[in-house]
């Protein structure tokens, strides 16, 4: 890797995308016809940085690519920002980076807090490892776009319902449109987020039995917190799905997907800041005696 | 050099004689012929819209445009009328004033639709019919295409022309398109044959709408509204059928009780399956029991809610007008600028010249007591007396560039010669 690479730090891309979330909050206040060029400018020097900052941390990471809390944030933070570069570009009208800029500093925000080390592994697991964080990366991000999609919605209902003509540099895409991304995405984070808890259980099962590595206990928090998510979002989907026929069934969508939002941050923060023996890494027999014997001496 | 234009507006000039004053695209080219043969040697390009007929003439100093009472005189010539009847409604302008002025009407400022675009395309082929018909020049293409620039530049860095003013285009535009992303898989329903509908329904055909059903009280009118609206006929026997089948309803009938109630609606809403419907109510009185408004899923707008916001874009329109002017100023300075730069271009060349010629004269002379120079070195002693020329002309000039944008530098050309004696 070239030594520049070395020295992209999260602050660069974050702060790209901090000028181009400003260039978006200015469409509100003033027209310009050089801001949509400059937004650009700033949101692709900011993937780009994101992109060479995330290639270096797989090159340089011992284990298998991407494989810490840390990383996964930021590649979903990754995949966000180049979404919204792409509907920016071929929606320039739109203000998308109002909802997704956000979302995207928030999730790099969360890998700041996140540990950089990466989760234990061991060959037999790898490949569930894999597929579990994969889904649950997905998962997310769908739940974002479906969140994004459902606020977007209901402003605009909201701006119908008015019968106001759309605000300047305040253009929404349509009603079918982002009714219909938001059940998309519903549908997609359900199935995602049930592989990915499906495949974590999976590999905790796959531990457990061949005593590879730490395993996660059942009713650690974070097998709950999931169990949870993927419990809402499969009901919501569901419900989505049926009320889909209904005259009110897209502002039910929209609700539902924020609530889901809502859940899934809350199920990050309770990760980031609760306690947990998911991704902790095995503890040498030695350590764990004198743990043991720290314990007993402690109970009353 | 000069500009001049004399011409008469919606405002300044009575719909009969506008009629009377308007150019055909044949006239127009007949008109800026005989000027060409009347007063060789001066641009000019005419205008003439449904609202404007305005002339524009310019002339170096030797050449200078006729003035106003002969411009007047021209036009009434042209058009058949008595240049009296022309002379107290056509105003005239020179040189700044025509700049701004024009510049304004490219922008659609002095427009009875104020930031209407279709303008531009209309002093695009003013000017183009002047460069065919040989009456353009280098002064009316400066000022042309700076007044194109200008419209370009209020159209992007305002909103000026951005939000629409008519009541079918707000509806489609506005609120239908808020709706539905795509409209050639809705089914579109027309009810009644008001004048608003067709207008509508072009709107809606520009934006991909293909199923429309047409109906109306009687069938043979419903038959040649379809075939005028480009529709499917019916009757309103059919009205139950088509509320449920419909995504897009655009209402004008004349009834003097609504033709939908909530009953009527109520019993069509069960066979949506939740589709959602909007409702351009454009009758007046209303068509649709306006609590239909309320049910989940309808999005229906009455010719009062389109007009109200028709009126918000107008006003936003007004609220454009400061940033716009600020343009016009700004370009109206850099062109006046410019023009009165190119009115220096003479003594400019005479100064250059001068200097050159005595520069040469001494090179020979130069290159005559030193005759062992060889090629390379004359050519390196030349290029030296040419940056030494430029260079001791730079401030000068630049004086002079600088002092055009406040006006034309007739003080500094006139030291100018006085220093240089240079002559006229």
């Amino acid at each position: 890797m070239p030594e520049f690479v070395s020295r992209i730090s999260v602050v660069c891309f974050a702060a790209s995308y901090l000028v181009a979330l400003a260039c978006e909050a200015s469409r509100l206040v003033f027209r310009s016809g050089v801001r949509g060029a400059v937004m650009v400018a700033f949101a692709s020097a900011g993937l780009f940085a994101h992109t060479l900052f995330l290639l270096c941390r797989a090159v340089d990471t011992p284990a298998v690519p991407l494989s810490s809390a840390y990383d996964w944030y930021l590649l979903a933070a990754w995949v966000l920002a180049g979404g919204y570069l792409w509907l920016t570009a071929s929606n320039p009208k739109t203000p998308f980076g109002l909802f997704m800029l956000p979302i995207v500093l928030g999730l790099i925000g969360a890998a700041q807090l996140s540990s950089r080390d990466p989760f234990p592994q061991s060959p037999a697991t790898q490949i569930w490892g894999t597929i579990h964080g994969s889904f649950n990366l997905a998962a997310s991000v769908a739940v974002a776009i479906g969140a994004i999609a459902a606020l977007m919605w209901l402003i605009q209902a909201g701006r119908l319902a008015r019968k106001q003509a759309p605000a300047q540099g305040f253009r929404m895409p349509s009603l079918e449109k982002l009714s219909l991304t938001a059940r998309r995405a519903g549908a997609i984070a359900a199935w995602t987020a049930s592989a990915g808890f499906i495949s974590g259980l999976v590999l905790n099962a796959v531990n457990l039995r061949r005593g590879l590595l730490e395993t996660v206990p059942w009713n650690d928090p974070v097998v709950l917190r999931m169990g949870a998510l993927v419990a809402w979002l499969v009901a919501a989907a569901i419900v989505s799905r049926s009320v889909a026929r209904r005259p009110d069934g897209a502002r039910t969508t929209a609700w539902l997907s924020l609530v889901s939002f809502a859940v899934l941050t809350c199920s990050i923060l309770w990760g980031v800041l609760g306690p947990t023996r998911h991704g902790v890494p095995p503890v040498a027999p030695a350590a764990a005696a004198s743990e043991s014997a720290a314990a007993g001496e402690a109970a009353p | 050099m000069t500009i001049a234009f004399v011409g008469g507006t919606h405002r300044t000039v009575p719909l009969p004689l506008r009629e009377r004053l308007a150019f055909s695209g044949e006239q127009a080219a007949e008109a800026l012929r005989r000027f060409r043969d009347r007063f060789p040697g001066r641009e000019c390009v005419l205008l003439s819209t449904c609202n404007r007929v305005e002339f524009y003439a310019a002339g170096e100093s030797d050449a200078a445009p006729p003035a106003r009472e002969q411009l007047v005189s021209f036009l009434a010539e042209c058009r058949g009328i008595d240049a009296s009847l022309l002379g107290p409604v056509l105003s005239g302008e020179s040189d700044e004033a025509v700049v701004r002025h024009l510049f304004s009407v490219a922008s659609g400022l002095d427009s009875m639709v104020l930031g209407e675009p279709q303008i531009v395309a209309q002093v695009k082929q003013a000017w183009a019919l002047a460069q065919e018909s040989e009456t353009a020049g280098p002064l009316t293409a400066g000022l042309f295409q700076a007044a194109l620039r200008t419209a370009k530049r209020v159209a992007s860095e305002t909103a000026l022309g951005r939000e629409r003013l008519s009541i079918p285009s707000v509806a489609v535009a506005d609120f239908a398109r808020g709706v539905f992303e795509r409209f050639d898989d809705k089914r579109v329903l027309v009810l009644g044959a008001g004048k608003m509908a067709h207008e509508t329904l072009r709107y809606l055909r520009e934006a991909g709408a293909r199923d429309i059903v047409v109906l109306n009280r009687t069938a043979e009118r419903a038959d040649r509204l379809a075939e005028r609206l480009g529709g499917r006929p019916g009757t309103f026997a059919e009205l139950a059928a088509e509320l449920a089948a419909a995504d897009l309803i655009v209402s004008t009938t004349g009834a003097s009780e609504p033709v939908v109630t909530l009953e009527m609606f109520g019993a069509a809403e069960r066979r949506r399956e939740g589709r959602p419907l909007v409702v351009l109510d454009l009758a007046m009185p209303r068509d649709f029991d306006p609590r239909i408004g309320s049910r989940p899923g309808v999005w229906l707008y009455s010719i009062d809610d389109l007009g109200a916001a028709c009126e918000a874009n107008r006003k936003s329109r007004q609220r454009e007008m400061p940033a716009a002017l600020a343009i016009i100023d700004e370009e109206t300075r850099r062109f006046m600028g410019d023009l009165h730069h190119r009115s220096t271009a003479p003594v400019i060349e005479q100064l250059r010249a001068g200097w050159t010629e005595t520069g040469e004269a001494e090179i020979e002379r130069l290159f005559k007591r030193l005759p062992g120079l060889d090629e390379a070195a004359r050519a390196e002693i030349r290029q030296s007396f040419e940056r030494y020329a430029a260079k001791m002309l730079h401030p000068p000039l630049t004086s002079l560039r600088n002092e055009s944008h406040s006006g034309p530098p007739h003080g500094l050309l006139d030291a100018l010669k006085r220093l240089f004696d240079l002559k006229e």
